[in-house]
C-alpha cells in the first residue's frame, strides 16, 4: 500500500515536472512571437538571439567577474542580514518586551522603499558597499521576523522537559530551540534571498561600481543592447532559481529527521 | 543516614477559580513506590507537577521533593524529533557524566526497553509506543532519586506493559528510588503500588491508602472497580 502511494507521488512528481517544463517551452515561443511581431531587435530580441549575446558575453572575463563581485556582495549582504538576524530575533522570541522594542524598526525597515535606501545609501556609502547593504536592509527584517516567530513557536513543553532534567540554557538554546526553528529558517531565508538577490542588483544597476550583473546591465542599457539586458536578466533569474534549489536541497539534508 | 520523607502538606491550587487542590496532604516515603489511583481528569497530574515543581500551589507546604534530582515521564512523550532515540536518552545525561559512562548508560537503558535495534531512528520512525519506550529509557537513565510518572505506560500494548514494569521493578529493587505515579488503571496500580494512594473527584481528596498489609483492601478493590 505505502508503497504503491510512494510510486503514484514519484508518478505526480515527474507530471508535474512535465508541466513545469511545457510552461517554459510556451513561455519562450510566446517570446519569439512577440519578438517577431515587434520587427526590431532593438526593441525585443528573440530567445535566439539573446542565446547568442549571452554566449559572446559568457567568453569575456568581464562576465565572469562582474557575476563573481555579485554573487560575493549578495553573499555578504545575506551574512550580515543573518548574523543581525539572530542577534535580534533570537531574543525578541524570547522575551515579548524586547519584541516590542524592536517592532517598528522591522517595520520601517520592510515599508521603506528600497529606492529610498538606496538613494541615501549613494550619499553614506562607497560605490562598493552600497548594493551590500541594500542586500542587507531588504534581507535582515524577512530573516528576524521569522527567527523570531520560531523561537516562539517552540514547543513548551520540550522547554520545560529540558528545565526538568536541569539541561543548562545553553544547551536548551543550541538543541531545543534552534532546531526547532530551522524550518522557519529556512522558509525565511528562502524569501529574503529572493528579495535580498534582486535588490543588490538594483544597487548595482543605481551605484555603478565598475563590475556587477547590475552594473553591466546599465552599460548595456545605456549603449541600447537589449539583447544584452535581457541575457544578464536570464543570467539573474538562473542564479535566483539556483540559490532556491541549493536552500531546498540544504533543507533536506539538514531537516533530516522529518518523516 | 535515614532519607527525610517527601512530604504534601495543607496544598491548596485553583486555576481560573476551579479549585483543584484543598488542603491536601501527602507522605510518601523515600526508597517506595507510590501510586495516585483515580479517576482521569480530577487532579492527579497537578499534584504530579506540584511534586516536580513545575506548578507552585496556592498555599501549602512541600518539603523533601524540590531538593531531589527528578525524572519525569509524562503522559505525551516529549522526546525530541531532531534527535535519534539514542540522542534523546543522552541529552540529560551528558553535563552529568564522562561521554562514555553516558553512552554506555544509555545504551543499556534502551537495550532495557527492547529498542536497541533502533537507536539511531528518529522518533517520526516510531510507533507511539516506541516513543513512549524512549521516554521511559531516558528517564530511568537519569541519574535522579526521584521519578514522577504521568499516566507513562497507557499507549503501550498489555505484553510490553508487563514486560517495561517488570524491568522497571527489577531496576527500582537494585536502585530503589522513590517513584510517584499516576494513573486510572488498576492494573498497574496493584501491580506496582506499594502505597496506593485511592484519589476522589474535585478538588482532589484521598478516599483511602492502601499499604503492602492492606492485602485484603487490594483485593477488594478489584470487584469494586471493574
Amino acid at each position: 500500500m505505502q508503497w504503491a502511494a510512494t510510486c503514484q507521488m514519484k508518478n505526480l512528481f515527474t507530471q508535474n515536472r512535465v508541466i513545469s517544463l511545457s510552461a517554459v517551452i510556451l513561455l519562450l515561443i510566446l517570446w519569439e512571437i512577440l519578438s517577431v511581431t515587434s520587427g526590431s531587435d532593438q526593441i525585443l530580441p528573440g530567445p535566439d538571439d539573446t542565446l547568442v549575446t549571452l554566449a559572446r558575453m559568457a567568453g569575456t572575463t568581464a562576465f565572469y567577474h562582474s557575476l563573481l563581485v555579485t554573487l560575493l556582495r549578495g553573499l555578504l549582504g545575506f551574512a550580515l542580514a543573518l548574523a543581525v538576524a539572530l542577534a535580534l530575533g533570537i531574543p525578541a522570541g524570547l522575551n515579548s518586551g524586547f519584541e516590542a522594542a524592536i517592532r517598528p524598526v522591522i517595520v520601517i525597515f520592510r515599508s521603506t522603499p528600497v529606492i529610498s535606501i538606496i538613494l541615501l545609501a549613494l550619499i553614506w556609502f562607497q560605490v562598493n558597499q552600497v548594493p551590500v547593504f541594500i542586500g542587507f536592509l531588504t534581507m535582515f527584517p524577512i530573516l528576524t521576523t521569522n527567527i523570531s516567530q520560531g523561537i516562539r513557536h517552540t514547543e513548551p513543553s520540550f522547554i520545560q522537559m529540558a528545565r526538568l532534567y536541569a539541561v543548562s540554557d545553553s544547551r536548551i538554546l543550541r538543541e531545543i530551540y534552534l532546531p526547532s526553528i530551522l524550518p522557519w529558517l529556512v522558509s525565511g531565508i528562502s524569501t529574503a534571498v529572493g528579495f535580498g538577490w534582486r535588490s543588490v542588483i538594483i544597487g548595482e544597476v543605481l551605484s555603478q561600481p565598475r563590475y556587477g550583473i547590475g552594473a553591466l546591465m546599465q552599460d548595456a542599457q545605456s549603449f541600447l543592447l537589449v539583447s544584452e539586458v535581457i541575457a544578464w536578466t536570464l543570467v539573474a533569474i538562473l542564479i535566483g532559481s539556483l540559490f532556491e534549489w541549493l536552500i531546498h536541497r540544504g533543507e533536506k539534508r539538514i531537516i533530516r529527521w522529518k518523516p | 543516614m535515614e532519607a527525610m520523607s517527601l512530604d504534601l502538606i495543607n496544598i491548596s491550587k485553583s486555576f481560573g477559580g476551579r479549585t483543584i487542590l484543598e488542603g491536601f496532604s501527602l507522605s510518601v516515603r523515600p526508597g517506595s513506590v507510590t501510586c495516585l489511583f483515580g479517576p482521569s481528569g480530577c487532579g492527579k497530574t497537578t499534584l504530579l507537577n506540584i511534586m516536580g515543581g513545575i506548578l507552585v500551589p496556592d498555599s501549602g507546604m512541600v518539603t523533601g521533593f524540590p531538593e531531589e534530582q527528578k525524572s519525569y515521564i509524562f503522559q505525551e512523550t516529549r522526546i525530541l524529533p531532531w534527535k535519534t532515540v539514542l540522542g534523546n536518552v543522552l541529552f540529560p545525561l551528558v553535563d552529568r557524566m564522562p561521554r562514555q559512562e553516558a553512552l554506555d548508560h544509555a545504551r543499556a537503558m534502551i537495550r532495557m526497553v527492547g529498542l536497541e535495534k533502533e537507536e539511531k531512528l528518529y522518533p517520526g520512525q516510531l510507533s507511539g509506543g516506541m516513543k513512549q519506550r524512549v521516554s521511559i529509557a531516558r528517564a530511568f537513565a537519569f541519574p535522579g532519586t526521584l521519578i514522577l510518572m504521568d499516566e507513562a505506560f497507557q499507549n503501550l500494548d498489555k505484553t510490553l506493559k508487563y514486560n517495561i514494569l517488570n524491568s522497571f521493578m527489577e531496576i527500582w529493587k537494585k536502585d530503589g528510588r522513590t517513584v510517584v505515579f499516576v494513573t486510572h488503571d488498576m492494573e498497574e496500580a496493584l501491580y506496582m503500588g506499594q502505597q496506593i494512594v485511592l484519589v476522589d473527584d474535585r478538588p482532589l481528596r484521598i478516599s483511602r491508602i492502601l499499604g503492602e498489609g492492606d492485602e485484603k483492601s487490594r483485593e477488594a478493590l478489584i470487584p469494586k472497580q471493574l
